[in-house]
């Protein structure tokens, strides 16, 4: 029935580095996204056009996301969270045009013939989504340290709010801030993972007998368009969770930092009004 | 069809409910947040988007899981 792998098929090999259908998809997606940004750069003008306000767009939203969220250093690491909003929501609808993930040359694997394809979704290969997550790790982490200074940021990491409960809590908060990393890579990976699991399952059950052929023009479509929500939904969570990471990474430096102002609240209840529209 | 096949099913089936129910019951409170205050939906979806995908990591690791035992052992 249907050939799921779970693992990126091996393209080619230059040396020891070996290229899989997820580097080619992932790698596409920035070209795109580059020559774009180049595109836009050099043809923006201040009063929009067409094409550019449909560009602006997202950004525009994201920002009013960012600004009303992300408390007073919002502009430090908004554009953070837009390279990773975009290029995660480039390489989920790059997955989505025709032929990528069907087009391919066919292989023999345990006398079944299936069909390699020249691309792959990028963030259907862990490799992709754990690499994002990491690299969200890291800034969150630098920020923290920016924000805090190394003593301040090892003294919240190490060290409970109430000393004597340090041994039983620090366990608990290294490995929260571990799994942050596991949980952030593992739900991109299988959402878009099972998407395209959905995807080839539902055009399998369809054109499985005669009698459910008809069924086979509309329903994949009706998950494609699914596929395209959750693609979307996918990107923002990811950029809106490492954006909360790094908000929390920042604001424990100013509970400490301004004595005991007692804003028990974190600054996304403190400035969610601001923005009103968005 | 061997014993995998029937784990993975049940890691996946069992492993749904929790995230069903959680995600049920935050998609409507927040309706009822909105129904109360139509104007306040623009605060309530980022919160809720944000809740919404920590509640379906569970679901997720569900599915990571029974993809490991269908495909990785």
């Amino acid at each position: 029935m249907v050939h799921v792998d779970i693992a990126a098929e091996k393209l080619f090999a230059i040396g020891p580095l070996v290229i899989t259908n997820s580097m080619v998809g992932a790698l596409l997606a920035s070209v795109l996204l580059f020559l774009a940004a180049r595109w836009f750069a050099r043809r923006s003008e201040l009063v929009p056009g067409r094409a550019q306000s449909l560009v602006e767009l997202p950004i525009e939203f994201l920002a009013g996301v960012v600004r009303g969220t992300g408390g007073k250093r919002w502009r430090q690491f908004a554009p953070f969270i837009f390279a990773i909003f975009l290029y995660v929501l480039t390489a989920n609808w790059l997955s989505l045009l025709p032929g990528v993930g069907t087009i391919g040359f066919g292989e023999e694997v345990d006398g079944k013939q299936i069909i390699v394809p020249f691309i792959r979704a990028g963030a259907a290969d862990l490799n992709f989504t754990l690499g994002l997550a990491l690299i969200s790790f890291v800034a969150f982490i630098a920020f923290g340290l920016r924000a805090n200074g190394l003593r301040g940021y090892l003294k919240e990491l190490l060290i409970a709010e109430p000393p004597y409960m340090t041994p039983l809590l620090t366990p608990i908060h290294l490995i929260s801030e571990l799994s942050r990393v596991i949980s952030l890579s593992m739900r991109l990976f299988g959402n878009v993972f099972a998407g395209e699991v959905l995807l080839a399952t539902m055009l399998a059950l369809t054109t499985a007998t005669i009698f459910t052929l008809p069924l086979a023009f509309a329903v994949p479509g009706i998950f494609i368009g699914l596929e395209l929500l959750f693609g979307l939904v996918q990107a923002l969570v990811f950029a809106l969770l490492s954006m909360t990471y790094i908000t929390l990474a920042i604001a424990e430096h100013r509970q400490h930092g301004s004595g005991e102002s007692h804003s028990g609240e974190t600054p996304e209840q403190g400035a969610a009004p601001a923005h009103g529209t968005a | 069809m061997d014993l995998h096949t029937l784990a993975a099913g049940l890691a996946m089936g069992l492993g749904g409910i929790g995230p069903g129910i959680g995600l049920g019951i935050g998609f409507s409170k927040a309706m009822e947040a909105i129904g109360r205050n139509p104007e306040a939906s623009g605060t309530i979806f980022v919160p809720y988007i944000l809740g919404l995908a920590l509640t379906e990591a569970i679901g997720i690791y569900a599915l990571v899981v029974s993809l490991i035992i269908l495909f990785a052992t």
